[in-house]
C-alpha cells in the first residue's frame, strides 16, 4: 500500500473516531432535538465510512501482485490439472436440443437461432396480430423501456427465415427452418411454470405442400425422436397467425410410460396465414406454407420424468451432476 | 366456460354416446378441460309433499311427515306410510311440495367434495327420528340462497317424482377451455355451441326463428319518451334498447328448469329480471342489462330522457352495483343518462339506476361495444364477469336486437312500451370464394363439392357452388370468417383434421447450422474435461450488474418485471455464473467449473437493420477452488487447449483497465484479453478480490469469456497442424533458462519455438516448471524438449549447436 493511500485511509479514520465522540453528546440534547442529531450523524457517519471503504478497494487494487499471464503455472506453483472428467456435463435441455437439431437436420430443415430480444413487429404485427389485439395480451410478454420484447415464442423468428429463405422458392425448392430458442413470459414459477423456456420453431413453404404434409413431418420427426411408430390426433386450435390452426398431440410413447389412449399435447400448428406470406413478401397465391412451434422443456422433463421445472436454470450441481458425462 | 350437455342436446339430437361426444368436441371444435359427470349427482333425491308440520316449541324446528311416494327404502313409515323428517327453514309448512335428500343420497353440495356428505337418519333434540333431509337451494347446488328449503310447483309435481328428471339434471358439464375460441363469439353461447356440435356430427342445425335476424320486427311506439345517441361508432356499433311496463308484481316461488340451467353454467339464479338477462347471455353470447327506467329519468334529470354512449372521462366517477366507486379512464366506454354516468358498459351497471322490488319500468340495454376498449376497462379495474368475458370476445352485432325481443318473451310480467335501436353502421353479410381445388391442395384431403357444401350449410352458411368453385354467405354470428382459408378451415375442422392422412414430403437433409456445431463442439470439450454446464436466466437484479461493476445504464431494463431479481438484461454471462456459485459452495462442492453458452445483450452492441438490439453470443466460463490461491493457470488451460482445439492462433495480452466495462469484473493486472487475427475475442483472468468476497467465493476464483461470432468466424473446420513424426532418432533433453523476475513466459517459450523451427526440426516442447528461490530477482523456467530432423540421424555436433543456441534464449 502505498503512503498516500494509508494516510488518506489514517486521516478517514480519524474523522470517524471524532464523529463518534460528537455523537455521544446525544445525552446532553433536548429529547425533542435528539432525534434530528441522531439523523444528521448518521448520515455523515454512514459517508464517512463509504469513503474509507472505496479507499481501502483502491489500496487493494494497488496491493495487487501482478502475473505473469502467459505463463502455464504460477511460480513455484504446480502445473495445473483439469478437474476429473466424470464430474463434467452437458446441460440436459442443450443435449436435448442438439437431438432435435439434429433430426430436423436429417429431414432437410436449416437451422436459424431464435434471438432473445425482439421488438413489437416481429413478435407480433408481422405474425398478423391486429393492432391492440387481446391476443396480444395472453402472450404475457416482457417489455424494456423501449417497448423491446424478450420474445414470447420464437415465431418471432417467422418473418425473418421466410425472408431470407425466399430465393429457395424461386429455385423451385421449398423452405424449411427449425428456430430454436430461448423465449420468456410474465409468469410466476412454480413446479410447472417458468418464465424462461426453450421452444422450436418450424417453418415450411412450398407450392405444393398440404395440411397433410404438415401432420406427416410432425409424426416423422416425433416418431424419429422416440424411435418408435406413433399414433397422432389433433384438435383446433388458435394463432391469428395460422389458418387454419391446431393443436398436436401424439399417444404418449411406451418409452416414457405411456398407455394406449394416453393423449401429449405437443406442439401449436398451422397452415400460415396468407397475410405472414404477404408481409414476408411470398405470394399467398402461388405459395402455401405450414409452421409449428413446441417446447423443449417438457420433452427433456417427460425424458427424464423430472417433475420440477424450475431445475434447468438452477444452475445446482446436484442436479446437473445427474446429466454427468 | 361451463357448458351443459342436457341443454345442448335440446338444440341438437345427439345419438352417439356422452364419452364418444367429448372425445369429438375436443378434437374439432376446443379443449375440454374435464366432463365432469353428474349424471348421479342427484340420485335418491325425490319431490314429496309436507303432509304434516309441528313447530317444535322453544326450537327452530319443525316436525314433518312427508309423502315420497313410497320411494325411499331404509326409511321408517307411519301408518300412512309417510316419513318423519325434521325440518329448520322458516318456509316449510303443510301441503308444499319440497326436494328431500333421501337416507344414503349425498348432499350435491359436496357432489365434488373429496368425502362427500352422505344423509342418513339423524336423531334430533335427542328424541326426534330425521330421515333425509329437506334442502335448500345452496344444499342443492341450485344457488345461494340458504333461507329456506326450495319450493316446488305442485302443478307440475307428484310425490315421489325422481328430482333429477323433474329438472333434466342428469347431466354432464363441460369444462371449456375458453382461450382457444377467442376467435369464436359465436360459441360463447349455448345455441352457438350447440350449431358446431350439429356441424361436427353431420347434422343439419337450425337457428330458432326468434334469434334470426329478418324475423325481428320493430314496432316502435313512441309513447315513451327516450332517445340514444352514439358518441362514436367505432366504440359502440349498435345500441338497442326496449322499454318494459310492469304490469304484476313478479314473483318468483317455484324452482325452475331455468334455475338449474343458470346453476349448472356456473351463475346463481338471483331475481326474475336479473336471470332473464343472465338466461339469455348464456343461451346466446349477448350480455344484457337492465336499468330501472324511473331511476335513470332521475338521474339525468331531464325532460327529454336520452341514452348517451360516449367515451368515459379521465376522473369521472361511478358508483358500481357491487358497491364499489370507481374512477372512470378515457379507454371506458360508459352509459349515461342525458351525460351522467349509469353505468360501465359492458363490465357493470350503476347503483343509481339498478333494478329493485319497486321497479315498475325497465330499460333494457342490448349492445355491442369494442373489445378493445373493454379490454382495457376488464384489466383497468379488474372485472372478469361472465358478460365482460363474452363482450371481449367481439359479440356480433346482428344479435343484440333479436336478444333484447326474446327477453321481452320470457318476461311474462311485463308488456313492451316502446323499442329504440341505433345501429349506424350496420354491416353487410360477407361473401367469401374459394375453390374445390384450393380447398383439396391445402388440406390434402379429397372433398367432393357436395360434402363441401353439406359441410357449411350444416353450420348454416348459405352456399352457391358453380364450376368447381363455392361462394359462401357468412352467417352474421361468424365474425371471424373473411378470406378463403377461413372456409377451409371449416371443413377441415368440421370434418376432422385427424381425417386427412399424413403424408411426408420428399426431403433432403440441411447442412449443419455452424453455430450449434460450435457450441456443440465447445460443450464437448469442456463437460469431458470435467467442467458443468448451466443454463441461467437473461434477467439479473440491478444490483448484480453494480457488485460486478457493469453499468446498469448499459443494460436494456425490462419495465413489467416479476421481480427486481429479474430486471435488467444481462451484459455477459459470468456475472451469472458468480451468482450461482455460492450455493453450490455450500451445499459441499469445493472446486469446480461452469459454463453457458447464451445470448447477452447491452445497449453499447448498437442495433441491426429493423432497429433490434444485436445478440452477442457468449461463452462463460467460472473456476472456483476453495483449496488454491489462483485459479488463472488452470482457467487459462481449459482456454487455451479449447482454441487449439478449434484451430485458432491467439494470443495473450495485458489487459487494460476494466472500470465500468461489461468486463470490470477481472482484475487488471492478473487478467489477460485474448486477441486472435487483430481483435480482441475475449477475456481471461481472476476476478477483483472485491468481486469475489461480494459472492462469497474464494479468492482467486477465475474466468473467461468468448465471443462465439468470432470463434465461428475464426475456427479452423479443417485444420492443418504439423503432426509428422520423425523415422530419425529423437533427441530428448531438460533444459533450464534463468531469465529476469519480469520477463514473460511467453517471450522465452516462442525464443525456443523459434530456433526449433528455423532449424527445421520436428519437436515437442512443454515447461515443466517455473521456480523462483526466495527473493531472488531471476525465476528459472524449466522446458522438456524432444526434437528430430526430419532428413537424418542428427550428429552429436548438430545437437549440441541447437541447445547452445536454446540456452541463449532470454
Amino acid at each position: 500500500m502505498s503512503s498516500v493511500e494509508e494516510s488518506k485511509i489514517a486521516s478517514l479514520k480519524a474523522q470517524l473516531k471524532q464523529l463518534n465522540q460528537e455523537y455521544a453528546k446525544i445525552k446532553e440534547l433536548p429529547a425533542e432535538k435528539r432525534a434530528d442529531f441522531g439523523k444528521e450523524m448518521n448520515l455523515k457517519k454512514q459517508k464517512i465510512m463509504a469513503e474509507i471503504a472505496e479507499a481501502e478497494a483502491a489500496a487493494a487494487e494497488i496491493d495487487v501482485e501482478a502475473l505473469d499471464i502467459t505463463a502455464p503455472c504460477d511460480t513455484n506453483g504446480q502445473m495445473p490439472e483439469f478437474l476429473t472428467a466424470d464430474f463434467g456435463s452437458q446441460h440436459p435441455l442443450m443435449t436435448e436440443l442438439d437431438r432435435v437439431m439434429s433430426i430436423y437436420q436429417s429431414m432437410g430443415f436449416d437451422i436459424v437461432e431464435s434471438r432473445q430480444l425482439d421488438d413489437e413487429y416481429h413478435m407480433f404485427d408481422s405474425l398478423n396480430f391486429a393492432k391492440a389485439h387481446p391476443a396480444r395480451d395472453s402472450y404475457d410478454t416482457f417489455r424494456t423501456e423501449e417497448g423491446f420484447i424478450p420474445p414470447a415464442h420464437t415465431s418471432t423468428m417467422q418473418n425473418r427465415v421466410l425472408k431470407a429463405y425466399k430465393h429457395k422458392l424461386d429455385e423451385g425448392q421449398a423452405i424449411a427452418v427449425a428456430v430454436p430458442g430461448r423465449v420468456y413470459r410474465n409468469e410466476d414459477l412454480d413446479a410447472t411454470h417458468e418464465h424462461t423456456f426453450y421452444q422450436c420453431e418450424g417453418v415450411y413453404v412450398s407450392e405444393t405442400c398440404t395440411l397433410g404434409n404438415m401432420l406427416g413431418i410432425l409424426r416423422e420427426f416425433f416418431e424419429k425422436y422416440y424411435g418408435q411408430k406413433l399414433n397422432i390426433a389433433t384438435q383446433p386450435g388458435y394463432f391469428p397467425f395460422t389458418e387454419p390452426s391446431l393443436e398436436f398431440k401424439i399417444e404418449k410413447p411406451a418409452c416414457i410410460g405411456g398407455k394406449k389412449g394416453d393423449f401429449l399435447e405437443m406442439l401449436g400448428c398451422g397452415m400460415i396465414h396468407p397475410n405472414v406470406l404477404k408481409m414476408a413478401g411470398i405470394d399467398p397465391s402461388k405459395y402455401h406454407g405450414f409452421a409449428w412451434g413446441g417446447g423443449i422443456d417438457r420433452l427433456v422433463m417427460l425424458r427424464y420424468q423430472l417433475d420440477d421445472v424450475r431445475h434447468f436454470e438452477s444452475g445446482k450441481l446436484d442436479f446437473l451432476k445427474e446429466f454427468s458425462c | 366456460m361451463l357448458i351443459s350437455l342436457n341443454w345442448i342436446k335440446k338444440y341438437v339430437d345427439i345419438d352417439i354416446e356422452n364419452d364418444e361426444l367429448v372425445k369429438l368436441i375436443g378434437a374439432r371444435l376446443v379443449e375440454v378441460e374435464e366432463a365432469i359427470d353428474q349424471t348421479h349427482k342427484y340420485d335418491k333425491i325425490y319431490a314429496v309433499q309436507v303432509k304434516y308440520c309441528e313447530a317444535i316449541d322453544g326450537t327452530h324446528l319443525h316436525l314433518c311427515k312427508i309423502d315420497d311416494g313410497g320411494k325411499a327404502t331404509d326409511v321408517e313409515r307411519d301408518e300412512n306410510g309417510y316419513v318423519q323428517v325434521m325440518c329448520g327453514a322458516p318456509n316449510v309448512h303443510e301441503g308444499m311440495f319440497a326436494a328431500w335428500i333421501a337416507p344414503g343420497a349425498i348432499v350435491p353440495q359436496t357432489f365434488r367434495d373429496e368425502e362427500p356428505f352422505k344423509i342418513g337418519m339423524r336423531k334430533m333434540l335427542k328424541k326426534y327420528d330425521s330421515y333425509g333431509m329437506m334442502a335448500g337451494a345452496d344444499e342443492l347446488d341450485l344457488g345461494d340462497d340458504h333461507t329456506g328449503i326450495v319450493e316446488l310447483n305442485p302443478e307440475s309435481t307428484k310425490p315421489g317424482d325422481d328430482f333429477a328428471k323433474l329438472f333434466e339434471l342428469d347431466d354432464i358439464i363441460l369444462d371449456i377451455e375458453n382461450k382457444s375460441l377467442t376467435h369464436r363469439p359465436d360459441t360463447f353461447g349455448i345455441i352457438g355451441f350447440a350449431r358446431e356440435v350439429a356441424g361436427i356430427l353431420g347434422k343439419q342445425f337450425t337457428t330458432p326463428d326468434w334469434l334470426k335476424l329478418d324475423n325481428c320486427k320493430l314496432d316502435s311506439n313512441k309513447n315513451v319518451k327516450l332517445d340514444i345517441e352514439i358518441a362514436d361508432g367505432q366504440l359502440c356499433p349498435r345500441y338497442t334498447a326496449l322499454v318494459l311496463d310492469s304490469e304484476a308484481p313478479s314473483e318468483k316461488k317455484y324452482l325452475s328448469l331455468q334455475d338449474t340451467l343458470l346453476a349448472r353454467s356456473g351463475m346463481r339464479p338471483i331475481d326474475p329480471i336479473v336471470d332473464a338477462t343472465n338466461y339469455l347471455m348464456l343461451l346466446t353470447g349477448q350480455p344484457l342489462h337492465a336499468f330501472d327506467y324511473d331511476k335513470f329519468v332521475a338521474v339525468g334529470g331531464s325532460k327529454t330522457p336520452k341514452i348517451i354512449v360516449r367515451a368515459a372521462k379521465n376522473g369521472e366517477k361511478l358508483e358500481l352495483l357491487d358497491g364499489k366507486e370507481i374512477e372512470l379512464i378515457e379507454s371506458d366506454i360508459v352509459i349515461t343518462s342525458n351525460d351522467k354516468p349509469v353505468a360501465l358498459a359492458g363490465a357493470m351497471g350503476g347503483k343509481n339506476t339498478e333494478i329493485d322490488a319497486n321497479t315498475k319500468r325497465v330499460i333494457l340495454e342490448s349492445a355491442t361495444f369494442s373489445l378493445y376498449n373493454l379490454r382495457k376497462t376488464q384489466m383497468a379495474h379488474g372485472i372478469f364477469s361472465e358478460a365482460i368475458t363474452r363482450f371481449t370476445k367481439g359479440q356480433p352485432a346482428g344479435q343484440s336486437l333479436p336478444v333484447a325481443l326474446q327477453f321481452v318473451e320470457m318476461l311474462k310480467n311485463f308488456k313492451l312500451a316502446a323499442a329504440f335501436d341505433q345501429y349506424p353502421g350496420a354491416v353487410q353479410p360477407e361473401h367469401v370464394a374459394v375453390s374445390l381445388d384450393q380447398i383439396n391442395t391445402l388440406l390434402g384431403a379429397d372433398f367432393s363439392m357436395k360434402e363441401i357444401e353439406k359441410t357449411l350449410q350444416n353450420v348454416e352458411f348459405d352456399t352457391t357452388a358453380e364450376k368447381g368453385k363455392i361462394t359462401v354467405t357468412v352467417p352474421y354470428w361468424r365474425t371471424d370468417i373473411h378470406i378463403a382459408e377461413d372456409i377451409i378451415e371449416e371443413i377441415g375442422r368440421l370434418n376432422g383434421f385427424d381425417n386427412i392422412s399424413p403424408v411426408l414430403p420428399l426431403h433432403a437433409t440441411a447442412d449443419p447450422n455452424p453455430l450449434f456445431a460450435l457450441k456443440s463442439k465447445i460443450r464437448n470439450f469442456l463437460s469431458s474435461r470435467g467442467a458443468n454446464e448451466v443454463l441461467t436466466y437473461s434477467f439479473v437484479h440491478g444490483d448484480l450488474l453494480k457488485k460486478v461493476g457493469q453499468n446498469p445504464e448499459n443494460s436494456y431494463r425490462i419495465v413489467n418485471s416479476i421481480s427486481p431479481d429479474l430486471q435488467y438484461i444481462r451484459q455477459s454471462i459470468v456475472p451469472s455464473l458468480l451468482d450461482k456459485s455460492y450455493g453450490n459452495l455450500r451445499a459441499g462442492y469445493d472446486k469446480f467449473a461452469l459454463f453457458e453458452m447464451n445470448q447477452v445483450y447491452s445497449r453499447e452492441n448498437g442495433a441491426d437493420e429493423d432497429g433490434v438490439p444485436n445478440p452477442t453470443h457468449q461463452l462463460g466460463f467460472l473456476l472456483v477452488d476453495s483449496k488454491s490461491q489462483s485459479s488463472y493457470y488452470l482457467a487459462k488451460k481449459y482456454l487455451t487447449q479449447l482454441l487449439e482445439k478449434l484451430g485458432i492462433k491467439y494470443s495473450l495480452d495485458e489487459l487494460e483497465s476494466t472500470q465500468n466495462a461489461p468486463h470490470a469484473y477481472y482484475e487488471a493486472k492478473r487478467s489477460a484479453t485474448i486477441n486472435a487475427d487483430g481483435r480482441c475475442i475475449g477475456y481471461l483472468g481472476e476476478l477483483k478480490t472485491s468481486v469475489s468476497r461480494s459472492f462469497k467465493l474464494p479468492q482467486g476464483a477465475a474466468a473467461f469469456e468468448l465471443k462465439l461470432e468470432d470463434l465461428l468466424a475464426l475456427a479452423q473446420d479443417v485444420q492443418t497442424k504439423d503432426r509428422r513424426i520423425s523415422q530419425y532418432p529423437s533427441v530428448s533433453r531438460d533444459i533450464t533458462l534463468e531469465v529476469p523476475l519480469a520477463q514473460k513466459y511467453a517471450t522465452i517459450e516462442q525464443g525456443l519455438r523459434a530456433i526449433l523451427e528455423d532449424a527445421g526440426l520436428i519437436y515437442r516442447l512443454g515447461a515443466t516448471s517455473i521456480y523462483r528461490q526466495g527473493d531472488a530477482d531471476t525465476k528459472k523456467l524449466s522446458f522438456h524438449i524432444e526434437f528430430a530432423s526430419p532428413e537424418k540421424t542428427m550428429t552429436k555436433t548438430e545437437i549440441q549447436a541447437i541447445m547452445e543456441k536454446l540456452e541463449q534464449v532470454k
